[in-house]
């Protein structure tokens, strides 16, 4: 295990940020904090960099207990969410920043900055400051910045998060090819579940300063610990007392199956390939439904017609234990 | 921290110790005689009456520097600040150049009592100015906009929109002018002539009393002053909080 | 390492300078407000500073020149120029410090400190002048004699005109580097150290470069202060020709001694020094906000 973090507790003034949260995250391995805003990863975050000192508990990176170690000295690469560039210094000077601390030879700081701006593709732009580049480019830079020390762990903290949508997929696809080649251990915190399970080899749940499901994305989608796990990975319906994704619920027209719950169909909404359907069940639940356009137009839905619904054999259930958080 | 309290702290207080060391009614009388009673009604009164003129005037500048574009905008905006930088004893020389015996306007004020009000109309010119400014650019024209496409006339707006957003720092900047103002010394000198009973302002008082030797006397005049900038030190921190406040 | 990014993401870099979309409306009252707004700093401000440079000038250059070889002048300007440097010095070093101190770190009184900050501007210098000589005087101050004792004066000679001039120009470095270090914000310091970067190399190579022109301005305005200083100073040097008398003393002797000419000349010579001052604010201040 490449890092170790154990009983950490961490608050600010009356919020707890931290309750009792261990984790023990892979060598090699690309993981994603994911969570709610404001649910503890990013300080989980910053306390393994060592930027924030937790209240009790413990970490280890690469078998040294660096707890109390200052982040000097702990040779983790971190990159921030509002990219934190030296913006006195050119992109290149940026990337050999932490290479001119270390007090390497020029020769070999400048042969390193050349082959990680090549990595990241900003060759063209090394004697530019950093205000003449897109938050795309400038992301990519603190990137090479963070990986030109070769550090034994690469944090990132929300890096896209302050990128447009479409620039945010893209270097999203780029870091899980990066990754694949660098092979370096990677934690980056996002709320984008969407995010963590296209990008992620291991998902942290974390919610309200506590960790809800360690997994891979599979695991995390198909066998969810609990309702909440269920609602952040995607949409969530109700359904009898259990938490259903809207597209495992099948739809009959007659009380054919056992157990089948009869509802009116209250409203109909069709989005591309897709219907989706808001029945109001005889027991007073409002349930989501979700099948395609071909399916609905066989069984004649419109709206108030009365159907039957049951949840598909075999489909990943969770009982309602809690109000849905998320959609 | 140290270093703070040695070269300011202590020797405020040292002020404030001397002076009320020969007691209160000592302190009292000091301050409440002819001459000096007189010195601190003119400063204050002129100081008041300074700063009205600034709450006008001020805006008004910081108006036209940060809505209005024409040639020659940038060097009003240098002689802005001369007054803050000039040496006040220049400053003085400077008004007595237009306003003194050798004036080409004919207009000789010298030693008389608009002489105060010119001097410190002259200091205090850059503070409402200075501190209205960044205000008014970030005052976002749509809200004017906003404003008028609900029908109100550009008197309405700016009574109801743009005035009270301003006014927290009009407020600061007539602070700073009116202790500016009560403070001045310097451009006095050779201007109003500090004649006793007419043109004698507070700061001069205070050093006529050292010159006397009589550092007690100095020392309670000091501490009224003292008092006046704490006032408004107190009244600038709280405006600042609400302004905070407000987001 | 091989080559990640297959195609270039296509996205568009931030302008250079966003062009500033200007309404503008004008009005008769536009041009009545200009004007008012132009006049009144023209017969408050650029008249009467225009006539000194004139009226030094009446006799062409003979003015000054008579002024720089008055040895007594030549000592005062001597005398301004070594205080200013001093307390610009002081102010600076003290000034990077005390920011750090209040945009970073919280600490009981920090509010009271901010506020009493500001004293030295709203204090009549008068009054500074005074306070000094109570505490550090010679004869009588609380500190004084026992300086004196050692051999050390500072009322009445130069360590007192640094002090004088060092407090009425405290706040100004401060006030210009609190808002710069608050904008520039903690992430870069803390992307520095996480690269591995100690306390000090944090300070010299990221915070002290992302603040000099902030200490520009402040060097700038606390030069102007500390060069006009003069009620305070007049109070704490004692004003002893060619010893303690500094450029702007020499202004108001002259004057009072019937010499209108020296007067105006050395007058001349300071307002120079000021506006260039805030002609180079005026200047370097546009750039570095683009």
């Amino acid at each position: 295990m490449s890092i170790e973090v154990s009983g950490l507790n961490k608050s600010f003034g009356d919020f707890v940020a931290l309750q009792d949260v261990s984790v023990s995250l892979p060598t090699g391995q690309l993981t994603a904090l994911l969570g709610p805003s404001g649910g503890g990863k990013s300080t989980l975050l910053r306390i393994i960099a060592g930027l924030d000192k937790a209240d009790t508990g413990s970490v280890t990176i690469e078998g040294t207990d660096a707890t109390h170690l200052p982040a000097q000295k702990r040779n983790v690469g971190f990159v921030f969410q509002h990219y934190a560039v030296f913006k006195h210094m050119t992109v290149a000077k940026n990337v050999a920043f932490g290479l001119e601390i270390r007090k390497r030879p020029k020769a070999e700081i400048a042969e390193r900055v050349d082959e990680l701006l090549r990595l990241v593709h900003l060759s063209q732009f090394a004697h530019r400051l950093p205000s003449q580049l897109s938050g795309g480019q400038r992301q990519r830079m603190a990137l090479a910045r963070a990986l030109a020390v070769e550090p034994s762990v690469l944090l990132l903290d929300e890096p896209f998060g302050a990128l447009d949508a479409k620039v945010r997929k893209e270097l999203r696809d780029w870091l899980r090819r990066l990754h694949d080649d660098v092979h370096v251990t990677t934690v980056f915190v996002t709320h984008d579940q969407e995010e963590a399970l296209e990008v992620a080899d291991e998902i942290v749940v974390i919610n309200e300063g506590r960790v809800e499901q360690v997994g891979t994305p599979d695991q995390l989608y198909d066998e969810p610990a609990n309702d909440f796990v269920m609602s952040f990975l995607g949409e969530v319906t109700h359904l009898a007392g259990t938490a259903v994704r809207p597209h495992d619920i099948d739809v009959a027209t007659a009380p054919l199956l056992a157990g089948a719950v009869e509802g009116t169909v209250s409203r109909m909404l069709r989005v591309g390939f897709e219907v989706r359907l808001t029945v109001l069940t005889v027991g007073g639940e409002e349930v989501s439904v979700v099948l395609t356009r071909t399916h609905a137009r066989s069984l004649g839905l419109e709206v108030g017609a009365t159907v039957w619904l049951t949840v598909t054999a075999g489909a990943t259930v969770v009982p309602a234990m809690r109000p849905s958080l998320a959609g | 921290m140290i270093w703070f309290s040695a070269l300011v702290l202590i020797p405020l207080m040292a002020v404030v110790v001397t002076a009320i060391d020969g007691g209160w009614d000592v302190f009292w009388s000091t301050i409440t005689s002819g001459q000096t009673s007189a010195a601190i009604k003119l400063t204050v009164f002129t100081a008041l009456g300074v700063t009205v003129v600034n709450v006008v005037m001020g805006p008004l500048i910081a108006w036209v520097l940060v809505r209005d574009r024409f040639w020659g905008k940038s060097a009003l905006e240098v002689l802005i600040d001369i007054p803050f930088a000039l040496p006040t004893i220049v400053a003085g020389l400077v008004l007595l150049s237009l306003y003194g015996p050798d004036s080409p306007l004919g207009i000789d004020i010298a030693n008389q009592r608009p002489a105060v009000f010119l001097a410190f109309l002259f200091v205090t010119l850059p503070f409402v100015v200075r501190m209205v400014q960044p205000v008014l650019e970030e005052l976002e024209l749509d809200v004017e906009e906003a404003a008028a496409s609900l029908g109100a006339s550009r008197f309405t707006t700016f009574r109801r929109i743009i005035l009270p957003s301003l006014a927290p720092a009009i407020a600061a900047g007539a602070a700073l002018s009116f202790a500016r103002g009560v403070s001045e010394y310097g451009s006095l000198v050779l201007l109003s002539g500090n004649l006793p009973f007419k043109t004698e302002v507070t700061s001069v008082r205070i050093l006529s009393s050292i010159e006397n030797d009589n550092v007690a006397a100095a020392a309670a005049v000091a501490t009224v002053l003292l008092v006046i900038s704490l006032t408004v030190i107190v009244l600038l921190d709280v405006i600042q909080r609400r302004v905070a406040a407000r987001g | 390492m091989a080559d990640t990014l297959t195609r270039e993401i296509d996205e568009p870099v931030a302008p250079a300078a966003p062009a500033l979309v200007r309404r503008e409306r004008r009005t008769p009252m536009t041009y009545v407000l200009r004007l008012v707004a132009a006049a009144y700093l023209f017969f408050l401000v650029a008249w009467p500073v225009s006539l000194v440079a004139t009226n030094t000038f009446d006799d062409g250059l003979g003015s000054i020149r008579a002024l720089l070889e008055d040895p007594d002048v030549v000592v005062a300007l001597q005398l301004s120029a070594y205080v200013a440097f001093f307390s610009v010095v002081i102010n600076t070093v003290f000034g990077v410090g005390m920011s750090l101190l209040l945009v970073r770190y919280e600490f009981p009184g920090k509010r009271v400190l901010n506020a009493l900050l500001d004293l030295p501007l709203s204090v009549s210098p008068i009054v500074v002048g005074l306070s000094l000589v109570l505490v550090y005087g010679g004869r009588e101050g609380w500190l004084g004699p026992t300086f004196a004792s050692w051999g050390f004066d500072v009322i009445f000679s130069a360590p007192g005109i640094i002090m004088a001039t060092t407090f009425v120009a405290l706040p100004l470095m401060i006030r210009e580097l609190v808002p710069v270090l608050e904008e520039i914000g903690i992430e870069q310091e803390q992307a520095a150290e996480s690269l591995g970067a100690s306390a000090a190399q944090r300070f010299w190579r990221i915070t002290l470069p992302s603040i000099k022109w902030g200490i520009v301005y402040g060097v700038v305005l606390t030069l102007a202060r500390s060069l006009g200083e003069f009620g305070a100073v007049k109070v704490v040097s004692g004003n002893v020709l060619g010893q303690t008398r500094t450029a702007t003393l020499v202004v108001e002797e002259k004057y009072l001694n019937f010499d209108q000419q020296g007067a105006y000349a050395t007058a001349f010579l300071l307002a120079m020094v000021s506006v260039a001052c805030i002609v180079v604010v005026a200047i370097i201040r546009p750039k570095n906000h683009a």
